[in-house]
């Protein structure tokens, strides 16, 4: 196979179609569904469990640069993100901003210490 | 329940194309941002396999799924077998199966198509399902699907342009913001879940999502942790949600 080609079927095969997969599968399985249905209701339950879960793993076992931001800053963004959204009055950029000030602060915190 | 009702009229092509502009717009306008910044990372990973700067633009549009990205392009530089590779992404990409179910009764309307749902659900991204599930229920059934391939469509093609740049930026990123790079999309996940929580079986998803995954990572691996928390997390929070929902009746 041609080099030009390889990195685009290896995209297509390895990384596009086994994630492709579930959404399409959901256009199959949700036919007949109610927005309103108790179904849907558990559905939408599982998904945000799932997700809530991604963060959690996101920041549990982090890669690259953040995985040299100690434990403390990184569950502390998420809380402070989190309190941020109500005391800012449901600003969803307030929050982020929030949040992402704790995790470079402590990730400049870190690299100090690290060169101590 | 508004369920199917379409008491609102057809749209006109003017007003199709003026809601698909105002989707792009609310969704350029800030969370196309997050994950623009988040995908920004991709384009160097690609770049460190030896990979041409289109395939890098391609992943996105085409794999459109962060993790799944950073699982390919990490799999293919540590020499991971194809089909391993493949296994793993798809299995981080499971989410998408709930996610995906749970959106489209919002959007389909009598006249939807099949090919439109399937177009649909290629666009659903966490950020995209997060913000849809808040903005739609609000608006007219006849008015959500262009509204959303707007907001989608701008979410996409700027999220390619950024990991384009990504590409070409490699390195020049100083530590503590690429680990600030890397924190946007944990952050932003956590809040737009909490912004679009609706009734009682939302927050306890939301709390047992946290709760559950530390002790899932170590029952269950880094494979299966995930599908395991949405099914018990989300299955206890439908039943305790609906019986303080019951309760509250």
């Amino acid at each position: 196979m041609s080099d030009l080609l390889l990195p685009y079927v290896l995209l297509i095969v390895v990384g596009f179609l086994p994630t492709e997969i579930w959404r399409s599968l959901a256009v199959f399985l949700s036919r007949g569904l109610n927005e309103g249905s108790q179904l849907i209701v558990w559905i939408r339950a599982v998904a945000t469990a799932l997700l809530t879960g991604v963060v959690a793993k996101l920041m549990l076992a982090p890669t690259g640069e953040l995985a040299l931001v100690p434990y403390w800053g990184r569950g502390g963004a998420i809380l402070i993100a989190f309190c941020a959204f109500f005391i800012f009055r449901r600003s969803v950029i307030g929050a982020v901003i929030a949040g992402e000030a704790m995790i470079i602060a402590a990730a400049y915190f870190a690299r100090a210490q690290l060169s101590f | 329940m508004d369920a199917t009702a379409l008491d609102d009229p057809p749209l006109t092509r003017t007003q199709w194309w003026s809601l698909f502009g105002k989707g792009a717009f609310d969704a350029a306008s800030f969370p196309a941002w997050i994950i623009m910044l988040s995908l920004f990372g991709v384009g160097s990973l690609a770049r460190d396999v030896g990979h041409p700067l289109g395939a890098a633009v391609f992943s996105t549009l085409l794999v459109w799924a962060g993790p799944a990205q950073v699982i390919f392009y990490g799999g293919l530089a540590a020499n991971v077998p194809l089909p391993t590779i493949a296994l793993a992404v798809g299995l981080s990409s499971i989410r998408f199966l709930p996610m995906t179910m749970a959106f489209l009764p919002l959007l389909r309307g009598p006249t939807t198509t099949r090919f439109t749902e399937l177009l649909a659900a290629h666009y659903i991204s966490i950020t995209v399902w997060t913000e849809s599930l808040r903005r739609l229920p609000a608006m007219p059934r006849r008015q959500r699907v262009p509204y959303y391939f707007g907001f989608a469509n701008s979410c996409i093609w700027l999220s390619a342009l950024s990991t384009g740049v990504g590409y070409l930026l490699v390195g020049a990123v100083p530590g503590p913001l690429a680990a600030g790079l890397l924190a946007v999309t944990p952050i932003f996940f956590t809040i737009s879940l909490t912004a679009g929580a609706r009734i009682p079986a939302d927050w306890i998803a939301l709390a047992l999502g946290f709760a559950l995954e530390p002790i899932a990572l170590v029952i269950l691996g880094p494979g299966f942790d995930l599908m395991g928390v949405g099914l018990i997390g989300g299955t206890i929070a439908f039943l305790v949600g609906g019986a303080i929902e019951r309760r509250r009746a």
